[in-house]
């Protein structure tokens, strides 16, 4: 599903050039479960965007699903990116404007589904995410592991082939930590390819493989199954 | 103390400097706004407060309506003031001033100069008006015959010092009179409803004196200290009956006044103050070009309301701003700072900006004056600013302005709770402020107010420009005061005429735009004239091309014809005298009239009934009128058709040069003497046109911060939105949306506002044009547009940002 080769991103900052992601390669295929592992600013999120189609990598190749998407411009991404993929942030990044229900219909306006049948989906996600009593609730009316429910739930809705999370369960306790694991070793298991950054060896541990870095670079890959 | 409040305030200014530099602008764009109003608002209400005895000097006033025509006029009969002073002791001294045709050809060296500013005055205008003299004794300088009093400006024009007693100036009249200078007063001021170089003798006024019945001369009457004018008002009656009333009978056969009134027929005289005269009085003739109470009343309006939008703007920047400094505040909170400190530093902070505006607001009035002169029609000069009471008032403006404008946001932010604040949870809470919305719509609602306004205001110009008047204004030269060249006066004419260029000629004593010659005669149905068959009625002497040469329609009937040989007692009437009369057609019918000194009682026969034309402004309706054949010779009227007029001009002048060498070349063109009429209209438009465009200006600054502070708000928001899918478009809109409904709310409010206030401004016009609906659609539109364009910007800028940048700040 993803194949990645010799990929490199850059930051320029006035007189400082960080190399983010230095000829990195990997591959994920269909239904994988993948943890990305290194030391903070090693490059992940860095890696996760670029996957997640929110950014454009400075040189390499990116195949997404066979086609070549290094260089597509910004339409381009965020029309692939809306029916193909699901985000979950450490932050949840859930807007405090919208309710539950709101929030978690976002993705389906912009995809551009009808109102009646957004309404059915919304609630099928809510009601599988445990989090249907809370639909009308504003986000800060909500526990941390709730709203990264409600995340999830949005990150789901539109029925992504990949979801990308970016330590989703970085500013949870473990136990709405490891209830946010299960919902994605579930999705997983119903078919969903999942790429999760994580600094938790636990975390890790419900994927499939881990994938190391260190300056940009994958160093090993533990297959864990 | 206060010294640190300073302090702090200068370096959060010197922080934001975006958000001070809007602030600033906005403030000091309204404050110059507001001192050029005051100024002038302050001039309007300064009239003729110069006079020491001002709160006592009253001006006779008369109402007349005989046969079904009013007369609203600011003069009266001769005797009037005489009378008065005689019978009533409540009269300590009366003036009369007489200015029968507003100007005279006064000679200096060897030729004449027409000059304007001129009347002739009852010699007690110096015990009733404050007029000092440099040289001279005001107790006689008038009393004599052949004496004028002089200006400063014109002794130096004339004599080139201000020495000039004693020295003569010859008048161009019948007799060549010389006057001799018995007096020199200093310039009149610019703020008085009448304003003379030359104050001629009133012993030189050769006039039918004693007559009760004719009304030309403005007389104002110095009432004793204590004397209520109202009570005295009722004196007039009296008055009437023992002097008017016989002079009546014996004209025409009015027995009472009773009788009179109950034919629905009018005589009332009336005090009315001095003071008032500038703002309130709208009668004719006027000494000079009065202004309106009502255009003092827009102008303070607009001038208020452009402060309370930059204050709006203030206040709006400063809340939107204030979740950036909740921080601050929390953090002084918790140290301990008290809520009345932080009040404190507030409000210095908004009083040091306003301060800042100021100054720069004073800088631009200093840049704009002479615009604004221009377009107010005023001489208004910076130094005005310099008086100690206004001095006083433009210090105090910072310190209301700061503290009105930072009152809300000061309270805002004081209020916070610590705790909240310092967990960052106060950003939603006011990111969509109710009251900040409400600020929003108040600064739309007068912005579109005045777009309405301008529009109504130039479509009723450009209706006054169009309209249907009757004759045709364009291309229509008048040569004035051909009357001069005596006998000259025809040849003159004939060889004009025959100019290349020249289409068309007649004499046109009487023109069709205001401030002309006008004669108002009574006329009667019947032979014997009595208060039930007269009327008065305008009687135009002209000739027998001057219909056809001003484009005059004669409905039925004929224009005069030198084929008929008893023309001479033929009378063309216009529309509205034909429908007073009653007549099914009145072509053929008899009118009565007097004529000459002695009253005798002529016939005339009506020949024609020609359309109406509008000889007065659009603001009248069309009042009775008629012409008969004569010879008026006061102006000759060209039609011409030249394309290169300039030269033709200077053919004509070479022409009256070579019949009248000593006497000045004037003319005018109808259609500027018409535009004249309309120059009050003219400046409003343009006054509402420059200051909704500083409104708007105004309330765009400050939704250009606020946009600015909201799309900044929402970074977060927008990154989730854009990374879920949205579009550039989607952005754009959510974040306009909001302003785009405040728009539309302040557009409602603003409709029926702005329609009541044209409606009420249009009825001024006899003659306008209706407000339509695409009016307020254009407004409405012009409002939004400019909204959105000043918000997207912003939102597209968010927009575009990408996500992971948004997001990564987190
Ligand atoms: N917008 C940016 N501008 C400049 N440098 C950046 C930018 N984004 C990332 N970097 C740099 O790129 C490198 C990789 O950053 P990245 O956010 O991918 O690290 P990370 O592995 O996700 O770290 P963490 O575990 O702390 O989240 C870091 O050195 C970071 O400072
Ligand atoms: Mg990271």
């Amino acid at each position: 599903m993803i194949k990645i080769t010799n990929l490199e991103k850059y930051y320029r900052t006035e007189e400082v050039e960080t190399v983010a992601l230095n000829k990195l390669s990997f591959e994920v295929k269909e239904g994988e479960f993948v943890a990305v592992m290194g030391p903070s600013g090693c490059g992940k999120s860095t890696l996760l965007n670029i996957v997640g189609l929110l950014d454009d990598p400075d040189g390499g190749s990116f195949l997404f699903n066979g086609i070549e998407v290094a260089g597509f411009n910004e339409r381009k991404r965020a029309d692939l990116r809306k029916h193909n993929i699901g985000f979950v942030f450490q932050s949840f990044n859930l807007i405090d404007e919208l309710t539950v229900f709101e929030n978690v219909e976002l993705p389906l306006i912009y995809t551009g589904v009808k109102a009646a049948d957004r309404k059915v989906r919304v609630e099928e996600v809510l009601d599988k995410m445990q989090i249907m009593h809370r639909r009308n609730h504003y986000p800060q009316q909500l526990s941390g592991g709730q709203q990264q429910r409600v995340a999830v739930a949005r990150a789901v809705v539109n029925n992504p082939k990949l979801i990308l999370a970016d330590e989703p369960t970085g500013n949870l306790d473990s136990s709405n930590g490891n209830e946010v694991m299960q919902l994605l070793t579930d999705l997983n298991e119903q078919g969903t390819t999942i790429i999760m950054v994580t600094h938790s060896e636990h975390d890790a541990k419900y994927s499939h493989r881990i994938i190391r870095m260190l300056d940009g670079q994958t160093v090993t890959e533990n297959i864990l199954v | 103390m206060f010294k640190n409040y300073i302090i702090v305030a200068w370096r959060n200014l010197l922080k934001n400097k975006t958000f001070s530099l809007l602030n600033i602008v906005g403030l000091a764009v309204g404050l110059a706004c507001f001192i050029l109003i005051t100024m002038y608002v302050m001039d309007e209400l300064s009239y003729d407060k110069h006079n020491e005895k001002a709160e006592r000097i009253y001006r006779i006033n008369s109402d007349i309506r005989f046969g079904g025509n009013d007369l609203r006029l600011a003069v009266c009969s001769d005797p009037m003031g005489a009378t008065l002073k005689k019978d009533y002791p409540q009269v300590e001294q009366f003036v009369r001033i007489y200015n029968s045709n507003g100007s005279k050809m006064l000679k200096k060296g060897t030729a004449f100069i027409e000059e304007t500013k001129v009347a002739h005055a009852d010699s007690t205008i110096f015990d009733v008006f404050t007029l000092p003299m440099i040289a001279g004794n005001p107790k006689t300088a008038l009393s004599e015959p052949n004496t004028v009093v002089i200006s400063k400006s014109a002794a130096e024009k004339y004599f080139g010092t201000v020495d000039a007693i004693g020295k003569g100036i010859e008048v161009n009249d019948e007799q060549h009179t010389v006057y001799k200078v018995t007096a020199v007063i200093k310039d009149m001021p610019q703020n008085a409803h009448f304003n003379y170089d030359f104050i001629f003798s009133m012993d030189n006024v050769e006039y039918g004196w004693g007559n009760f019945l004719s009304h030309n001369f403005q007389t104002y009457v110095l009432l004793q200290p204590g004397t209520d004018y109202k009570a005295f008002n009722k004196n007039f009656k009296q008055v009437i009956d023992k002097y008017i009333l016989p002079q009546a009978k014996q004209l025409m056969q009015i027995n009472s006044m009773e009788d009179f009134a109950r034919t629905g027929n009018k005589l009332e005289y009336s005090l009315m103050p001095m003071l008032d005269i500038h703002l309130y009085s709208d009668r004719f003739p006027e000494l000079g070009v009065n202004s309106s109470i009502q255009y003092v009343y827009i102008f303070s309006a607009v001038a208020l309301f452009i402060l309370l939008i930059a204050c709006v703007n203030f206040m709006n920047l400063s809340t939107a701003r204030s979740s950036n400094r909740a921080k601050e505040v929390g953090i002084r909170k918790v140290l301990g700072t008290g809520k009345k400190l932080l009040i404190g530093q507030f409000l210095t902070e908004s009083t040091l900006m306003v301060f800042i505006g100021l100054l720069i607001a004073i800088g631009l009035v200093w840049l704009s004056i002479g615009y604004f002169n221009n377009i107010a029609g005023k001489t208004l000069g910076i130094t005005m600013l310099l008086k100690p009471g206004y001095l006083l008032f433009l210090l105090l403006i910072p310190v209301v302005t700061g503290v009105l404008a930072g009152l809300y946001p000061a309270f805002f932010l004081s209020s916070f709770q610590p705790i909240a604040v310092l967990k960052g949870r106060t950003g939603k809470a006011f990111s969509r402020s109710n009251f900040r919305s409400a600020l929003v719509i108040f600064q739309f609602f007068t912005s579109i107010v005045l777009i309405i306004s301008t529009i109504v205001v130039f479509k009723q110009l450009n209706f006054i420009q169009n309209a249907k008047i009757g004759f045709n204004k364009d291309q229509m030269l008048i040569v004035n005061g051909t009357w001069a060249l005596n006998n000259n006066a025809d040849a003159f004419r004939n060889e004009v005429a025959k100019m290349s260029g020249v289409k068309a000629s007649s004499f046109a004593g009487y023109l069709p735009v205001s401030n002309s010659s006008r004669n108002d005669n009574t006329f009667s149905t019947e032979a014997v004239m009595n208060e039930k068959n007269g009327f008065n009625m305008q009687v135009w002497n002209v000739d027998y091309d001057y219909i056809p040469v001003m484009g005059m329609e004669v409905l039925k009937g004929r224009n005069f014809s030198k084929e008929y040989g008893s023309d001479s007692t033929a009378l063309i009437i216009n529309e509205t005298a034909a429908k007073m009369l009653g007549f099914d057609d009145p072509v053929g019918k008899k009118l009565y009239t007097l004529v000459g000194n002695d009253n005798e009682l002529v016939s005339y026969t009506i020949v024609a009934v020609v359309k109406n034309f509008n000889y007065e402004s659009l603001r009248k309706n069309v009042g009775p009128l008629s012409m008969r054949l004569g010879y008026n010779k006061w102006a000759t009227a060209f039609k011409v058709s030249a394309t290169d007029v300039t030269a033709l001009l200077k053919n004509i002048e070479t022409k009256w040069k070579s019949m009248a060498p000593d006497m000045p070349f004037s003319y005018q063109f109808l259609d500027d003497s018409f535009d004249n009429m309309y120059r009050a209209e003219q400046r409003i438009g343009k006054v509402a046109l420059s200051f909704a465009l500083l409104a708007i200006f105004i309330a765009c600054l400050g939704l250009f911060g606020l946009a600015a502070y909201m799309a900044e708000q929402r970074t977060k928001e927008i990154g989730v939105r854009k990374v879920l899918g949205a579009s550039v478009t989607s952005i754009t809109t959510l974040l306009s949306k909001d302003f785009v409904k405040l728009v539309c709310i302040a557009s409602l409010i603003a409709f029926p506002v702005a329609w009541w206030a044209m409606s009420t401004w249009l009825r001024d016009f006899a003659y306008r044009v209706s407000i339509s609906w695409w009016v307020f659609g254009l407004a409405g539109f012009v409002a939004l547009l400019i909204a959105v364009l000043t918000v997207s910007s912003h939102a597209i800028k968010a927009a575009l940002t990408n996500p992971v940048k948004s997001l990564r700040n987190e």
